[in-house]
Protein backbone atom coordinates (compact mmCIF):
# COMPACT_ATOMS: atom_id res chain seq x y z
CA UNK A 1 0.00 0.00 0.00
CA UNK A 2 1.25 3.76 0.34
CA UNK A 3 4.37 4.40 1.78
CA UNK A 4 4.42 7.69 4.08
CA UNK A 5 6.21 9.68 5.88
CA UNK A 6 5.40 8.89 9.79
CA UNK A 7 6.35 10.44 13.02
CA UNK A 8 6.07 8.65 16.38
CA UNK A 9 2.55 7.99 17.51
CA UNK A 10 0.73 8.69 13.93
CA UNK A 11 -1.82 6.12 12.97
CA UNK A 12 -0.61 3.55 10.65
CA UNK A 13 -3.26 1.16 10.37
CA UNK A 14 -7.06 0.78 12.51
CA UNK A 15 -7.34 -3.42 11.11
CA UNK A 16 -5.14 -6.07 13.15
CA UNK A 17 -2.09 -6.53 11.07
CA UNK A 18 1.06 -8.57 12.09
CA UNK A 19 3.00 -5.99 13.49
CA UNK A 20 6.72 -5.18 11.63
CA UNK A 21 9.79 -3.62 12.93
CA UNK A 22 8.78 0.22 14.99
CA UNK A 23 5.22 -0.14 15.59
CA UNK A 24 2.55 -0.72 18.64
CA UNK A 25 -0.64 -1.36 19.01
CA UNK A 26 -2.82 0.61 21.74
CA UNK A 27 -6.43 0.48 21.54
CA UNK A 28 -6.60 -2.15 18.97
CA UNK A 29 -4.84 0.36 16.46
CA UNK A 30 -1.54 0.19 14.78
CA UNK A 31 0.98 3.41 15.67
CA UNK A 32 4.61 4.09 13.87
CA UNK A 33 6.75 3.87 17.30
CA UNK A 34 9.47 6.55 15.04
CA UNK A 35 10.46 8.98 12.68
CA UNK A 36 9.87 6.54 9.47
CA UNK A 37 8.36 6.02 6.34
CA UNK A 38 5.65 3.37 6.86
CA UNK A 39 5.07 0.14 5.12
CA UNK A 40 1.65 -1.24 5.21
CA UNK A 41 0.63 -3.87 2.88
CA UNK A 42 -2.34 -6.65 3.74
CA UNK A 43 -1.57 -8.46 6.22
CA UNK A 44 1.41 -6.97 8.18
CA UNK A 45 2.09 -3.22 9.23
CA UNK A 46 5.86 -1.65 9.78
CA UNK A 47 7.76 0.78 9.73
CA UNK A 48 11.34 1.34 8.43
CA UNK A 49 13.24 4.13 10.69
CA UNK A 50 15.22 7.05 9.36
CA UNK A 51 17.09 7.81 12.36
CA UNK A 52 18.38 6.28 15.06
CA UNK A 53 21.36 4.10 16.61
CA UNK A 54 22.50 1.11 16.09
CA UNK A 55 20.71 -2.05 18.23
CA UNK A 56 22.70 -5.14 17.95
CA UNK A 57 20.71 -7.88 16.51
CA UNK A 58 21.83 -11.70 16.77
CA UNK A 59 23.75 -12.58 12.85
CA UNK A 60 24.56 -9.21 12.17
CA UNK A 61 27.78 -7.90 10.57
CA UNK A 62 29.82 -4.95 12.63
CA UNK A 63 32.55 -3.52 11.92
CA UNK A 64 34.57 -2.28 15.57
CA UNK A 65 37.01 -0.27 16.97
CA UNK A 66 38.60 -1.34 20.26
CA UNK A 67 38.50 1.31 22.68
CA UNK A 68 40.44 -0.93 25.73
CA UNK A 69 42.53 -3.69 26.18
CA UNK A 70 43.10 -5.65 29.13
CA UNK A 71 44.81 -8.67 29.77
CA UNK A 72 41.50 -11.14 29.04
CA UNK A 73 40.64 -9.56 26.35
CA UNK A 74 39.65 -5.95 24.11
CA UNK A 75 36.78 -3.94 24.47
CA UNK A 76 35.05 -3.38 21.44
CA UNK A 77 33.01 0.23 20.19
CA UNK A 78 30.27 -0.69 17.62
CA UNK A 79 28.28 2.82 18.04
CA UNK A 80 25.83 1.01 20.33
CA UNK A 81 25.23 1.93 24.06
CA UNK A 82 27.38 -0.78 25.44
CA UNK A 83 30.70 -2.17 24.68
CA UNK A 84 31.51 -5.02 23.21
CA UNK A 85 33.94 -7.90 24.69
CA UNK A 86 36.19 -9.83 22.41
CA UNK A 87 38.31 -12.41 24.77
CA UNK A 88 41.94 -12.77 23.67
CA UNK A 89 41.69 -16.66 23.18
CA UNK A 90 39.41 -15.61 19.78
CA UNK A 91 42.00 -13.68 18.75
CA UNK A 92 44.79 -14.88 16.43
CA UNK A 93 46.75 -11.47 16.13
CA UNK A 94 47.09 -8.89 19.25
CA UNK A 95 45.45 -5.68 19.14
CA UNK A 96 45.79 -2.42 20.18
CA UNK A 97 43.55 0.54 21.02
CA UNK A 98 42.26 2.16 17.37
CA UNK A 99 42.74 -1.60 15.68
CA UNK A 100 39.49 -2.00 13.11
CA UNK A 101 37.71 -5.25 13.40
CA UNK A 102 34.95 -6.97 12.20
CA UNK A 103 32.73 -9.53 13.67
CA UNK A 104 29.57 -11.20 13.61
CA UNK A 105 26.81 -10.38 16.33
CA UNK A 106 26.03 -14.33 17.91
CA UNK A 107 23.92 -13.27 21.16
CA UNK A 108 22.38 -9.91 22.51
CA UNK A 109 21.79 -10.05 25.80
CA UNK A 110 19.32 -8.40 28.17
CA UNK A 111 21.48 -5.37 28.70
CA UNK A 112 21.64 -4.84 25.14
CA UNK A 113 25.57 -5.63 24.76
CA UNK A 114 26.59 -8.55 21.89
CA UNK A 115 28.12 -11.30 22.00
CA UNK A 116 30.50 -11.54 19.15
CA UNK A 117 32.07 -14.08 17.07
CA UNK A 118 34.56 -14.72 14.20
CA UNK A 119 36.33 -11.27 14.99
CA UNK A 120 38.70 -10.72 12.25
CA UNK A 121 41.32 -7.28 12.20
CA UNK A 122 40.72 -5.34 8.94
CA UNK A 123 44.26 -4.07 8.18
CA UNK A 124 44.76 -0.83 6.44
CA UNK A 125 41.98 0.93 4.20
CA UNK A 126 39.52 3.42 5.35
CA UNK A 127 37.16 3.74 7.84
CA UNK A 128 33.98 5.99 7.74
CA UNK A 129 30.43 6.08 9.19
CA UNK A 130 26.59 6.70 8.03
CA UNK A 131 23.20 6.59 9.79
CA UNK A 132 23.13 2.87 11.14
CA UNK A 133 19.67 2.44 10.40
CA UNK A 134 19.97 3.50 7.23
CA UNK A 135 22.69 0.63 6.33
CA UNK A 136 20.71 -1.74 5.03
CA UNK A 137 20.03 -0.07 1.92
CA UNK A 138 23.68 0.11 1.32
CA UNK A 139 23.55 -3.91 1.31
CA UNK A 140 20.06 -3.58 -0.67
CA UNK A 141 18.43 -7.33 -1.43
CA UNK A 142 20.87 -10.23 -1.26
CA UNK A 143 23.61 -7.85 -1.32
CA UNK A 144 22.58 -6.11 -4.89
CA UNK A 145 23.53 -2.59 -3.54
CA UNK A 146 26.96 -3.90 -2.06
CA UNK A 147 27.72 -5.64 -5.51
CA UNK A 148 27.40 -2.56 -7.30
CA UNK A 149 29.08 -0.31 -4.86
CA UNK A 150 32.03 -2.94 -5.31
CA UNK A 151 31.98 -3.20 -8.97
CA UNK A 152 31.39 0.60 -9.41
CA UNK A 153 34.53 1.83 -7.22
CA UNK A 154 36.47 -0.90 -7.56
CA UNK A 155 36.76 -1.08 -3.54
CA UNK A 156 37.17 -3.92 -1.52
CA UNK A 157 34.33 -2.72 1.06
CA UNK A 158 32.57 -4.27 4.24
CA UNK A 159 29.69 -3.13 5.40
CA UNK A 160 28.51 -2.99 8.90
CA UNK A 161 24.75 -2.95 10.40
CA UNK A 162 26.42 -0.61 13.16
CA UNK A 163 26.89 1.90 10.46
CA UNK A 164 30.19 1.64 10.19
CA UNK A 165 32.01 1.00 6.43
CA UNK A 166 35.20 -0.12 5.86
CA UNK A 167 36.98 0.29 2.40
CA UNK A 168 40.06 -0.24 0.91
CA UNK A 169 41.74 0.34 -2.83
CA UNK A 170 39.97 1.01 -5.41
CA UNK A 171 38.16 4.83 -5.87
CA UNK A 172 37.54 5.39 -2.68
CA UNK A 173 36.40 9.12 -3.06
CA UNK A 174 33.71 8.18 -5.33
CA UNK A 175 32.47 6.03 -3.34
CA UNK A 176 32.27 7.81 -0.25
CA UNK A 177 30.39 10.46 -2.55
CA UNK A 178 28.14 7.97 -3.79
CA UNK A 179 27.50 6.47 -0.31
CA UNK A 180 26.63 9.47 0.71
CA UNK A 181 24.00 10.56 -1.24
CA UNK A 182 22.50 7.01 -0.87
CA UNK A 183 22.83 7.46 2.66
CA UNK A 184 20.89 10.95 2.14
CA UNK A 185 18.24 9.19 -0.14
CA UNK A 186 17.62 5.81 1.54
CA UNK A 187 13.93 6.18 2.02
CA UNK A 188 13.48 6.73 -1.60
CA UNK A 189 12.32 4.52 -4.14
CA UNK A 190 14.32 3.76 -7.49
CA UNK A 191 17.99 3.62 -5.54
CA UNK A 192 19.10 0.59 -6.86
CA UNK A 193 18.30 1.18 -10.19
CA UNK A 194 19.78 4.71 -10.61
CA UNK A 195 22.97 3.75 -8.57
CA UNK A 196 22.92 0.79 -11.42
CA UNK A 197 22.44 3.79 -14.49
CA UNK A 198 24.81 5.76 -12.61
CA UNK A 199 27.54 3.00 -13.01
CA UNK A 200 26.50 1.49 -16.25
CA UNK A 201 25.95 -1.79 -14.64
CA UNK A 202 22.82 -3.02 -16.55
CA UNK A 203 20.14 -5.36 -14.95
CA UNK A 204 20.64 -8.35 -17.42
CA UNK A 205 24.34 -8.27 -16.20
CA UNK A 206 23.37 -8.64 -12.71
CA UNK A 207 20.47 -11.49 -12.55
CA UNK A 208 22.78 -14.02 -14.06
CA UNK A 209 25.40 -13.36 -11.54
CA UNK A 210 22.90 -14.26 -9.03
CA UNK A 211 21.45 -17.46 -10.12
CA UNK A 212 24.95 -18.47 -10.59
CA UNK A 213 25.60 -17.83 -6.64
CA UNK A 214 22.62 -19.47 -6.16
CA UNK A 215 23.41 -22.69 -8.17
CA UNK A 216 26.91 -22.50 -6.59
CA UNK A 217 25.21 -22.86 -2.96
CA UNK A 218 23.42 -25.30 -3.83
CA UNK A 219 26.12 -27.25 -5.03
CA UNK A 220 28.66 -27.30 -2.79
CA UNK A 221 27.10 -25.89 0.45
CA UNK A 222 29.95 -24.41 1.81
CA UNK A 223 29.54 -21.02 0.79
CA UNK A 224 27.86 -19.47 4.53
CA UNK A 225 25.44 -17.53 4.75
CA UNK A 226 26.97 -14.01 4.82
CA UNK A 227 28.35 -14.62 1.45
CA UNK A 228 25.50 -12.58 0.39
CA UNK A 229 26.67 -9.80 2.75
CA UNK A 230 30.63 -10.30 2.58
CA UNK A 231 33.19 -11.70 -0.21
CA UNK A 232 35.15 -13.85 1.27
CA UNK A 233 36.82 -14.39 -1.73
CA UNK A 234 40.01 -11.93 -0.69
CA UNK A 235 39.44 -13.22 2.92
CA UNK A 236 43.45 -14.31 2.00
CA UNK A 237 44.58 -11.51 0.91
CA UNK A 238 43.38 -9.32 3.78
CA UNK A 239 45.11 -11.28 6.22
CA UNK A 240 48.35 -10.93 4.76
CA UNK B 1 1.90 51.07 34.51
CA UNK B 2 -0.58 52.39 34.65
CA UNK B 3 -1.41 51.53 31.16
CA UNK B 4 -2.04 48.05 31.96
CA UNK B 5 -4.93 48.50 34.99
CA UNK B 6 -6.20 49.97 32.15
CA UNK B 7 -6.47 47.11 29.64
CA UNK B 8 -9.85 44.89 30.01
CA UNK B 9 -9.38 42.66 27.19
CA UNK B 10 -12.97 41.82 27.57
CA UNK B 11 -13.50 45.25 26.55
CA UNK B 12 -10.96 46.01 24.06
CA UNK B 13 -11.93 42.36 22.66
CA UNK B 14 -7.78 42.15 21.17
CA UNK B 15 -4.83 41.35 22.59
CA UNK B 16 -1.72 43.93 23.64
CA UNK B 17 0.01 42.45 20.38
CA UNK B 18 -2.84 42.25 18.08
CA UNK B 19 -3.66 38.76 18.65
CA UNK B 20 -6.92 36.84 18.88
CA UNK B 21 -8.11 35.52 22.60
CA UNK B 22 -7.61 31.94 20.91
CA UNK B 23 -4.24 32.81 18.80
CA UNK B 24 -0.79 31.11 18.93
CA UNK B 25 1.89 33.52 18.60
CA UNK B 26 4.26 32.77 15.08
CA UNK B 27 5.97 29.45 15.55
CA UNK B 28 8.73 27.67 13.56
CA UNK B 29 10.66 24.86 14.39
CA UNK B 30 13.50 23.48 12.03
CA UNK B 31 14.89 19.92 12.58
CA UNK B 32 18.74 18.84 12.96
CA UNK B 33 19.62 21.76 13.29
CA UNK B 34 23.49 20.21 15.13
CA UNK B 35 25.45 17.87 13.44
CA UNK B 36 27.57 16.83 16.46
CA UNK B 37 23.99 15.65 18.57
CA UNK B 38 22.01 12.36 18.11
CA UNK B 39 19.22 14.57 17.10
CA UNK B 40 18.27 18.20 17.29
CA UNK B 41 15.74 21.54 16.83
CA UNK B 42 15.80 25.05 16.73
CA UNK B 43 12.37 26.65 17.52
CA UNK B 44 11.48 29.90 17.31
CA UNK B 45 7.90 30.97 19.04
CA UNK B 46 7.23 34.79 19.12
CA UNK B 47 10.50 36.42 20.70
CA UNK B 48 11.37 32.88 22.22
CA UNK B 49 14.65 31.19 20.76
CA UNK B 50 15.27 27.79 22.06
CA UNK B 51 18.16 24.98 20.72
CA UNK B 52 17.20 21.46 21.78
CA UNK B 53 19.92 18.51 21.70
CA UNK B 54 19.45 14.42 22.20
CA UNK B 55 22.54 12.40 22.70
CA UNK B 56 21.94 8.50 23.37
CA UNK B 57 20.65 5.95 24.28
CA UNK B 58 24.38 6.08 25.68
CA UNK B 59 25.68 4.84 28.97
CA UNK B 60 24.71 6.35 31.62
CA UNK B 61 27.55 7.75 33.54
CA UNK B 62 28.27 8.56 36.64
CA UNK B 63 26.95 4.66 37.22
CA UNK B 64 24.37 4.98 39.83
CA UNK B 65 22.41 6.85 37.99
CA UNK B 66 21.61 3.83 35.74
CA UNK B 67 18.77 1.70 36.06
CA UNK B 68 19.05 -2.21 34.83
CA UNK B 69 15.36 -1.43 33.61
CA UNK B 70 14.83 1.15 31.62
CA UNK B 71 16.68 4.41 30.48
CA UNK B 72 16.94 7.48 32.69
CA UNK B 73 15.96 10.48 30.70
CA UNK B 74 18.18 13.39 31.98
CA UNK B 75 16.97 16.95 30.54
CA UNK B 76 18.97 20.03 31.37
CA UNK B 77 17.09 23.26 30.92
CA UNK B 78 19.39 26.38 30.73
CA UNK B 79 18.76 29.93 30.06
CA UNK B 80 21.68 31.80 28.41
CA UNK B 81 22.82 34.59 30.16
CA UNK B 82 21.97 37.34 27.39
CA UNK B 83 18.33 35.37 27.01
CA UNK B 84 16.82 37.86 29.22
CA UNK B 85 16.62 41.80 29.75
CA UNK B 86 18.94 42.12 32.64
CA UNK B 87 21.49 39.94 32.85
CA UNK B 88 21.44 36.02 34.25
CA UNK B 89 23.98 34.67 36.08
CA UNK B 90 25.16 31.17 33.96
CA UNK B 91 25.17 28.42 36.84
CA UNK B 92 22.05 26.46 37.02
CA UNK B 93 19.36 28.11 39.32
CA UNK B 94 16.75 27.17 41.54
CA UNK B 95 14.28 27.36 38.32
CA UNK B 96 16.66 25.93 35.84
CA UNK B 97 16.27 22.52 38.17
CA UNK B 98 12.96 22.52 38.75
CA UNK B 99 12.12 22.67 34.70
CA UNK B 100 14.58 20.30 34.04
CA UNK B 101 13.13 17.98 36.35
CA UNK B 102 9.65 18.73 34.91
CA UNK B 103 10.97 18.26 31.53
CA UNK B 104 12.55 14.91 32.00
CA UNK B 105 9.47 13.67 33.39
CA UNK B 106 6.73 14.79 30.44
CA UNK B 107 9.59 13.36 28.56
CA UNK B 108 9.83 9.88 30.05
CA UNK B 109 6.11 9.72 29.76
CA UNK B 110 6.23 9.05 25.84
CA UNK B 111 9.96 7.11 25.73
CA UNK B 112 9.86 3.71 25.53
CA UNK B 113 12.41 3.49 28.35
CA UNK B 114 12.27 -0.22 28.67
CA UNK B 115 13.97 -0.64 25.43
CA UNK B 116 17.65 0.61 26.55
CA UNK B 117 18.33 -0.45 30.30
CA UNK B 118 21.28 0.92 31.73
CA UNK B 119 21.06 3.87 29.48
CA UNK B 120 21.17 8.02 29.65
CA UNK B 121 18.90 9.93 27.11
CA UNK B 122 20.36 13.49 27.43
CA UNK B 123 18.49 16.15 26.10
CA UNK B 124 19.76 19.79 26.26
CA UNK B 125 17.64 22.77 25.92
CA UNK B 126 19.06 25.80 25.94
CA UNK B 127 17.55 29.15 26.07
CA UNK B 128 18.71 31.57 23.71
CA UNK B 129 16.45 33.92 23.90
CA UNK B 130 13.10 34.39 25.86
CA UNK B 131 9.81 36.09 26.38
CA UNK B 132 7.10 34.22 28.33
CA UNK B 133 6.26 30.03 27.85
CA UNK B 134 9.67 29.20 27.18
CA UNK B 135 9.06 25.96 29.40
CA UNK B 136 6.58 24.94 26.57
CA UNK B 137 8.74 26.07 23.91
CA UNK B 138 11.55 23.71 25.27
CA UNK B 139 9.70 20.64 25.48
CA UNK B 140 7.89 21.16 22.05
CA UNK B 141 11.73 21.30 20.82
CA UNK B 142 13.07 18.39 23.12
CA UNK B 143 9.61 16.33 21.73
CA UNK B 144 10.88 16.81 18.03
CA UNK B 145 14.55 16.58 18.87
CA UNK B 146 13.91 13.16 20.01
CA UNK B 147 11.84 11.79 17.51
CA UNK B 148 14.63 13.35 14.93
CA UNK B 149 17.15 11.21 17.08
CA UNK B 150 14.99 8.18 16.11
CA UNK B 151 14.34 7.30 19.68
CA UNK B 152 11.32 5.41 19.69
CA UNK B 153 8.25 6.93 21.37
CA UNK B 154 4.46 6.58 21.72
CA UNK B 155 3.75 10.06 20.65
CA UNK B 156 5.41 13.56 20.36
CA UNK B 157 4.90 15.89 23.32
CA UNK B 158 2.86 19.43 22.56
CA UNK B 159 2.90 22.01 24.36
CA UNK B 160 1.41 25.35 25.07
CA UNK B 161 1.25 28.23 27.42
CA UNK B 162 -2.47 29.13 28.57
CA UNK B 163 -3.60 31.19 31.25
CA UNK B 164 -6.17 34.11 32.07
CA UNK B 165 -4.92 37.72 31.52
CA UNK B 166 -6.54 40.99 31.65
CA UNK B 167 -10.11 39.51 32.36
CA UNK B 168 -9.95 36.88 29.90
CA UNK B 169 -8.99 33.23 29.22
CA UNK B 170 -6.04 33.54 26.68
CA UNK B 171 -3.66 31.43 24.67
CA UNK B 172 -0.09 31.51 24.93
CA UNK B 173 0.57 34.50 27.11
CA UNK B 174 3.54 36.69 26.51
CA UNK B 175 5.32 38.69 28.83
CA UNK B 176 3.36 41.77 29.23
CA UNK B 177 0.14 39.63 29.77
CA UNK B 178 2.24 37.06 31.90
CA UNK B 179 2.80 40.39 34.57
CA UNK B 180 -0.47 41.22 34.05
CA UNK B 181 -2.35 41.84 37.65
CA UNK B 182 -4.84 39.37 37.33
CA UNK B 183 -2.45 36.79 35.61
CA UNK B 184 -2.71 33.26 35.64
CA UNK B 185 0.32 31.09 34.04
CA UNK B 186 -0.86 27.28 33.12
CA UNK B 187 2.08 25.34 31.12
CA UNK B 188 0.08 22.95 29.73
CA UNK B 189 1.67 19.85 27.39
CA UNK B 190 -0.36 17.01 26.01
CA UNK B 191 0.17 13.68 23.85
CA UNK B 192 -1.37 14.74 21.25
CA UNK B 193 -3.08 11.50 19.65
CA UNK B 194 -4.22 10.18 23.01
CA UNK B 195 -4.77 13.25 24.52
CA UNK B 196 -2.75 12.48 27.92
CA UNK B 197 -1.35 15.36 29.95
CA UNK B 198 2.37 14.93 30.68
CA UNK B 199 3.29 18.16 31.71
CA UNK B 200 1.19 21.07 33.99
CA UNK B 201 1.81 23.58 36.35
CA UNK B 202 -0.11 26.54 37.56
CA UNK B 203 0.61 29.94 38.82
CA UNK B 204 -1.79 31.65 40.21
CA UNK B 205 -5.73 30.73 40.78
CA UNK B 206 -8.86 29.73 38.86
CA UNK B 207 -12.40 29.01 39.13
CA UNK B 208 -13.57 25.86 38.20
CA UNK B 209 -15.33 27.12 35.18
CA UNK B 210 -12.21 29.13 33.93
CA UNK B 211 -10.47 26.45 34.48
CA UNK B 212 -12.19 24.02 32.09
CA UNK B 213 -12.15 26.38 29.77
CA UNK B 214 -8.19 26.81 29.83
CA UNK B 215 -7.55 23.42 29.94
CA UNK B 216 -10.18 23.34 26.24
CA UNK B 217 -8.26 26.14 24.90
CA UNK B 218 -4.88 24.45 25.94
CA UNK B 219 -5.95 20.70 23.94
CA UNK B 220 -6.56 23.27 21.40
CA UNK B 221 -3.12 25.02 21.38
CA UNK B 222 -1.59 22.07 21.67
CA UNK B 223 -3.03 20.35 18.29
CA UNK B 224 -1.75 23.75 16.52
CA UNK B 225 1.56 23.30 17.92
CA UNK B 226 1.91 19.27 17.16
CA UNK B 227 0.84 20.28 13.31
CA UNK B 228 4.04 22.56 13.18
CA UNK B 229 6.01 19.90 15.27
CA UNK B 230 4.53 17.38 12.54
CA UNK B 231 5.66 19.62 9.76
CA UNK B 232 9.14 20.27 10.72
CA UNK B 233 9.56 16.55 11.14
CA UNK B 234 8.62 15.31 7.68
CA UNK B 235 9.41 18.49 5.46
CA UNK B 236 12.44 16.78 4.87
CA UNK B 237 11.60 14.00 3.32
CA UNK B 238 10.12 13.88 -0.03
CA UNK B 239 8.84 10.08 -0.87
CA UNK B 240 10.07 10.48 -4.42
CA UNK B 241 11.58 7.83 -7.34
CA UNK B 242 15.42 8.53 -8.32
CA UNK B 243 17.05 8.24 -11.26
CA UNK B 244 20.36 8.79 -12.74
CA UNK B 245 20.54 12.15 -12.85
CA UNK B 246 19.95 12.85 -9.50
CA UNK B 247 22.67 10.72 -8.60
CA UNK B 248 24.84 12.08 -11.24
CA UNK B 249 23.83 15.80 -9.45
CA UNK B 250 24.90 14.48 -6.24
CA UNK B 251 27.77 12.95 -6.60
CA UNK B 252 29.19 15.39 -9.20
CA UNK B 253 29.98 13.64 -12.40
CA UNK B 254 33.29 13.08 -12.62
CA UNK B 255 33.85 11.52 -15.88
CA UNK B 256 36.87 11.06 -16.20
CA UNK B 257 37.47 9.20 -13.34
CA UNK B 258 34.01 6.95 -13.78
CA UNK B 259 34.90 6.37 -17.44
CA UNK B 260 38.42 4.95 -16.05
CA UNK B 261 37.08 2.88 -13.11
CA UNK B 262 34.07 1.63 -15.83
CA UNK B 263 36.63 0.57 -18.52
CA UNK B 264 38.36 -1.32 -16.06
CA UNK B 265 35.23 -2.84 -14.88
CA UNK B 266 34.36 -3.84 -18.27
CA UNK B 267 37.57 -5.57 -18.61
CA UNK B 268 37.10 -7.65 -15.12
CA UNK B 269 33.58 -8.11 -16.02
CA UNK B 270 34.97 -9.39 -18.98
CA UNK B 271 37.61 -11.62 -17.23
CA UNK B 272 35.18 -13.17 -15.00
CA UNK B 273 31.96 -13.86 -17.17
CA UNK B 274 35.72 -15.69 -18.80
CA UNK B 275 35.97 -17.53 -15.90
CA UNK B 276 32.40 -18.59 -15.22
CA UNK B 277 31.89 -20.27 -18.48
CA UNK B 278 35.18 -22.34 -17.44
CA UNK B 279 33.81 -22.94 -14.19
CA UNK B 280 30.70 -23.66 -15.10
CA UNK B 281 32.37 -26.11 -18.27
CA UNK B 282 34.25 -27.78 -15.05
CA UNK B 283 30.83 -28.27 -13.26
CA UNK B 284 29.40 -30.09 -15.71
CA UNK B 285 32.55 -32.11 -16.58
CA UNK B 286 32.42 -32.94 -12.77
CA UNK B 287 28.51 -34.08 -12.95
CA UNK B 288 29.39 -36.04 -15.76
CA UNK B 289 31.85 -38.22 -14.03
CA UNK B 290 29.41 -38.51 -11.12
Amino acid sequence: MSKKIVVPGELISEERKRLGSNVFVANGKIYAKVLGVSDVDKDQASVVPLEGKYLAKPDDIVIGVVTRVVFAGYGINLNASVDSFIPTKAMRDQLRVGDVVMAKVESVDELKEADLIFPRRLIGGEVFEVVPVRSPRLIGKNGSMLELLKKGTGCELIIGKNGRIWARNGNIELLKKVIAFIEENAYKSNLTNAIQDFFGVTLEEKVPFNQQRNDNRVESETIEEESEVIDYSNEGELNE
Amino acid sequence: MSKEEIVDYKKTKKRLDGRKMDELRPLSIKVGVIPNADGSAYLEWGQNKVYAAVYGPREALPKHTQNPYKAVIKAVYRMASFSVPDRKRPGPNRRDHEISKVLSEALEKVVFVNQFPNTEIAVMVEVADSNAGSRVACLAAAACALADAGIPMKDLVSAVGVGKAFNEIVLDLNKDEEDAPDAVDVPFAIMPNTGEIVLLQMDGLLTRKEWDSVSALGIKGCQQVYEVQKKALTERFTVEELNKKAVEKAVGVEINSNKEVMSEKKVDKKEKEVKAEKKGKEDKAKKVRK
